[in-house]
């Protein structure tokens, strides 16, 4: 057994152990403020346990491993649904650009272990009114004062801003220059006088994305993250840092054994579903799909394990796999008829067909939508051209709005 | 597990794309639309020169010793050239029955002719619609077959075919060696596979297999054979993509290239999830030969690369506009094989039934 082997062995088993608090059954129909208490006590045992920061420098509180050990993990730590979705941006995204160019290393590192604790959670401020996918066109301001700054503007779509202690945040410092050269990248005190945040009811029910609001709140310049007008590329680099996470063939939707458990129980003019066509066409299909995305996930993680880089296949996993999950959601609703009518609320996503169709737009617009990502793959991967953009090269300030 | 391919398999896929690329030639392939019964003879010797026919052949019998995973490299570049020739798939099925047949007097006489080019071999599965059916109308009774099989890949130039066929009610498979007499040409849309209905009457024929042995190592092949094809239609969709993607680069319209429109470039980046998504299925399929998984792998290997080379072959020609639809173009070929492939070794609707019976069986 190879020590990677041997690795997911322990995962599961921990995972297993713990499983009786914090996995799925044990918190299913819990208010939100209790089953945020329960994720911030199931990081803090992953940190008792040597699971958080798998991958991070050790110095930071992290295990000092490989992305493939944290890819690990996660695979395994998918399946038992614990409450893990408040750190997945504060972990993934916002701590890692800390641990990296926060300027005071000491606050750094506190503030990086706090967060692996589960003590502290951050945000990641990039979406706007005005842009989503366009990062570059953000509007919020961060003007110098002589000896900091003083932000002004609004964000939108940020996860869980409503928990977090602190953010990262992309604003514009410079509005006379072509707009990817005039941002600057902060953290920012999210109780800091001035923060406004407040939840947005999406369309499942749920509120787990927020808009925030920055009145002249004061940032010294010791909160920079990136050279005065070099934020977009930092920005771009904090995407790359933590660029291997576990993927979910199923799009984060339910497995295509449970459409085919589905598919047994219902019938269709009185035999069972399965023995239709058109139920197996739709599930040999989507199998396919997914069989080939683990496919490629597999692939990679070899890849990674000789030392070399994955390739570039990698990046369309949610592309593919959250339009194929809203597909087949809507196919396991129609199966069930007039049962299928019903709608709990507290359902995951991961386990019941409408919590899944429900969610499954936000999953297709999230972190990058569809257009973006063929977008992606068109102009980096294939090398076609880049869409007309007239905003090219124009002082911000002169785009028409 | 999926492999990441090792040295020699590497030069394996560039070498034989190499030789394809200098030696295809799509006019040659044009007329050979127009030809039944012919096929691309500088391909067939290329193919025998590079030792493609030895390649997954034991080397008791002249062959290398190689497996799945490279025969697959080979004929994914095969796929690429839209190759007039069927061999590569047809001969690795034959040998694949003769060699679980154990008929040590039959594999001593066909396996070093097919490792060495000097014979070819097919296998005649379906009947009707059924790619392989449960109970076939072909009969063997003593030493000699009888009845119909209807567009057998390369049945107009193979030496010997081996028939799913039935001796009384118990399943079996046969070898027989075809003559003038047995075959009839089909003119099809992509003559260089030479189909052709084999009759057989009372035909002198060896018995392999039979009873419970036959129809699992008749899927066994067929499922080996569907992974070959899924290699070939991905090299085939893929070359397509790269074929749109450079058209859709220089082609201008509007003041701009054409590739600069999100309907045609996303329609291009569409097919490139297509294409990875079959190929990392492929890579998988390839190495699971022999194991449990190994029906589940294939036929998802071989679903999503039919998909991937429709898709590009729909896609391609509509990215091209007027000139994709020309003869001239040559973007038919490729139209044409995706099709054409994506009926051999089973359609689709067959695959997935198969699946699906995969599926249930391990979920219950």
């Amino acid at each position: 057994m190879s020590d990677l082997d041997a690795y997911r062995l322990k995962a599961r088993d921990w995972l297993q152990s713990v499983a009786p608090t914090f996995g799925k059954n044990a918190l299913k129909g819990m208010p939100e403020r209790e089953h945020l208490a329960m994720g911030r006590r199931y990081q803090r045992a992953k940190f008792d346990a040597g699971f958080a920061g798998i991958n991070w420098d050790p110095e930071f509180g992290g295990q000092g491993l490989t992305p493939l050990h944290k890819m690990i993990f996660e695979q395994e730590e998918m399946t038992f649904g614990m409450p893990m979705g408040y750190f997945g941006v504060s972990l993934g995204i916002s701590v890692p650009v800390v641990m990296r160019f926060a300027q005071n290393r000491e606050w750094a590192k506190e503030r990086v272990l706090a967060a692996l604790k589960g003590d502290e959670i951050w945000c990641q401020l990039f979406s706007e009114p005005s842009g989503g996918s366009d990062l570059a066109g953000v509007r919020t301001k961060a003007e110098s004062d002589g000896n900091g700054w003083k932000l002004n503007g609004q964000k939108l779509w940020t996860t869980y801003a409503q928990h977090a202690d602190y953010g990262v945040i992309i604003a514009r410092n410079d509005p006379t220059v072509p707009k990817h050269k005039g941002l600057t990248f902060f953290w920012v005190d999210m109780h800091a006088l001035g923060v406004t945040v407040r939840p947005i009811k999406l369309a499942a029910g749920d509120d787990h994305v927020n808009e925030v609001f920055f009145d002249d709140v004061k940032l010294t310049d010791a909160q920079r993250l990136s050279p005065v007008g070099g934020g977009f590329a930092t920005a771009m680099a904090t995407l790359m840092i933590e660029r291997y996470s576990a993927s979910d063939p199923a799009g984060f939707g339910p497995s295509i054994g449970a459409f085919v458990d589905l598919a047994r129980e219902v019938e269709i003019n009185g035999r069972p579903a399965i023995e239709d066509g058109r139920v197996r066409s739709a599930i040999a299909r989507s199998h396919a799909m997914r069989s080939g995305l683990e496919a490629i996930t597999l692939r990679a993680m070899r890849m990674m394990e000789a030392g070399m880089e994955p390739g570039p296949e990698g990046s369309l996993n949610k592309l593919v796999s959250v339009r194929s999950r809203q597909k087949l959601s809507e196919l396991a609703i129609d199966l069930m008829g007039n049962l299928g009518l019903a709608w709990d609320r507290q359902a995951s996503g991961k386990d019941d067909w409408v919590a899944s169709w429900l969610s499954a737009p936000t999953g297709r617009i999230a972190g990058g939508a569809d257009e973006m990502l063929l977008n992606t793959i068109a102009e980096k991967i294939l090398g076609l051209p880049q869409d007309h953009r007239p905003d090219k090269g124009i002082p911000f300030n002169q785009i028409p709005a | 597990m999926s492999i990441l391919y090792d040295e020699a398999q590497q030069a394996i896929a560039s070498e034989s794309r190499r030789v394809l690329d200098a030696r295809s030639d799509p006019s040659r392939l044009l007329t050979l639309l127009e030809r039944t019964g012919a096929f691309d003879e500088t391909f067939w010797r290329t193919a025998v020169e590079q030792g493609w026919m030895a390649l997954a052949l034991p080397e008791a019998y002249g062959g290398l010793g190689l497996g799945l995973v490279e025969l697959g490299l080979v004929a994914q570049a095969i796929g690429a050239a839209t190759a007039g020739a069927p061999f590569l798939t047809t001969n690795y099925g034959a040998a694949q029955i003769l060699l679980a047949s154990g008929n040590a007097a039959l594999q001593a006489r066909w396996l070093p002719l097919l490792a060495s080019g000097e014979a070819v071999g097919t296998v005649a599965f379906a009947e009707g619609t059924a790619p392989l059916p449960p109970g076939p109308e072909c009969v063997i009774a003593g030493e000699r077959l009888s009845g119909r099989k209807r567009g057998v890949t390369a049945g107009l130039r193979a030496d010997f075919a081996v028939v799913w066929c039935r001796d009384q009610d118990r399943p079996a498979l046969a070898l027989v060696e075809l003559d003038v007499a047995s075959r009839q040409a089909i003119d099809s849309f992509d003559n260089s596979r030479l189909y052709a209905d084999l009759i057989f009457a009372d035909a002198p024929a060896t018995p392999l297999l039979e009873g419970d042995a036959a129809p699992a190592v008749a899927l066994d092949v067929l499922v080996r054979m569907a992974v070959v094809t899924a290699h070939e239609q991905v090299g085939g969709a893929e070359a397509l993509m790269f074929i749109a993607r450079d058209y859709a680069n220089t082609r201008k319209a509007f003041g701009q290239p054409i590739g600069a429109f999100q309907s045609v470039k996303h329609r291009i980046a569409e097919l490139y999830t297509l294409i990875e998504i079959a190929r990392a299925n492929c890579i998988h399929a390839a190495s699971r030969e022999g194991q449990a998984d190994f029906i589940a792998a294939a036929a998802a290997a071989r679903l999503s690369a039919t998909e991937a080379y429709d898709a590009a072959a729909r896609d391609a020609v509509q990215i091209h506009g007027g000139i994709g639809v020309t003869w001239e173009s040559g973007l038919h070929l490729h139209m044409r094989r995706a099709r054409s492939l994506a009926i051999e070794q089973g359609n689709m609707l067959f695959w997935e039934d198969l699946l699906v019976d995969e599926l249930v069986k391990a979920a219950a």
